[in-house]
């Protein structure tokens, strides 16, 4: 349906916006997630 | 030296790229149940992990130990109480438009306009309704529930549809590609807990069609005389025309 066109500046705004928490939350659940499988995977190697 | 030369030297791109996926899978699953009640579960499993790692860094072998069956457990029973979000998340995939006509602003304006006109109408005639407009998500499913019209947007149209006696008054009205597609279609129901026990089924299958798609839901109250929106799971109570207007054009607009 319908999207105006929206410039650069207002996706950059709304990146930071939209959600911030939510953004940092899942960054923060990304990185121990990741460090957590590394080390799964460096025991059994 | 090309860019896949320099990608190949440096050995930090990998982790980032890995932990920049996960990122975005993690933060478009929290988007898709913000707003339903599967968020408390999830933040419960995000405080679980958080502690699970802290344990892991201060060695601390019999919590860590504990956390290890419990999360052997928990994959079944994630499946168990995500139950229900699961079978809307698949089934949302697959109601994505892939090839959307977009909609030019002067036909929005114009929808908007009619829309916002009928309501008000309505809500001074103490009538209830329920209008629901399509984004990205299909709501085909909802149409064939109800009364195909498939008519351009008109404010009598609306005001006549949702009329007491007329047999499409009941249900829901579902405006697609800028035309109203059918009335007294049948929306779900939330399953929210939190819901004040003051809002009545209109706006309980408000939510329930927010919380399962992205269309933006006017409602009007026949109790109370006044107008509401529903997007994405949050209820915006007693607004006025222009606001309505204003927030349905930004939530439209919102990229996700």
């Amino acid at each position: 349906m319908p999207e105006k066109k929206v410039n650069f500046s207002y996706r950059i705004a709304h990146f930071f916006t939209y959600h911030p928490w939510l953004k940092i939350i899942a960054l923060v659940l990304a990185i121990v997630v990741w460090f957590y499988v590394k080390e799964e995977i460096n025991r059994f190697n | 030296m090309n860019i896949t030369n320099i990608l190949l030297i440096l050995p930090i791109w990998k982790p980032i790229v890995e932990i920049a996926i996960l990122w975005f899978v993690i933060y478009h699953m929290m988007l898709f149940f913000e707003g339903t009640r599967a968020i408390q579960v999830l933040r419960g499993i995000v405080i679980i992990m958080v502690a699970f790692f802290l344990f892991q860094i201060l060695d601390l072998q019999i919590l860590n130990w504990l956390l290890t069956k419990l999360f052997a457990i928990s994959v079944i029973a994630v499946l168990v109480i995500f139950h229900p979000e699961i079978r809307h998340g698949l089934a949302r995939l697959g109601q994505r438009h892939l090839f959307s006509a977009v909609l030019r602003e002067e036909e929005l304006d114009y929808i908007l306009k009619e829309a916002g006109k009928a309501a008000e109408n309505l809500s001074k005639d103490k009538i209830g309704a329920l209008i629901a407009i399509e984004k990205n998500d299909s709501l085909a499913a909802y149409i064939e529930s109800g009364a195909f019209i498939d008519a351009r947007v008109s404010a009598d149209l609306i005001q006549a549809i949702f009329t007491p006696n007329n047999p499409l008054h009941d249900g829901g009205l579902v405006i697609q590609q800028g035309r109203v597609m059918a009335a007294g279609c049948l929306f779900p129901i939330t399953q929210n807990p939190d819901l004040s026990r003051i809002f009545g089924t209109r706006h309980r299958a408000a939510l329930g069609l927010s919380e399962e798609t992205d269309a933006v839901v006017i409602i009007v109250s026949e109790e109370r005389q006044d107008m509401s929106l529903v997007y994405r799971g949050k209820l915006y109570k007693d607004i006025g025309r222009e606001e309505m207007i204003s927030k349905i054009k930004e939530f439209m607009k919102l990229k996700e």
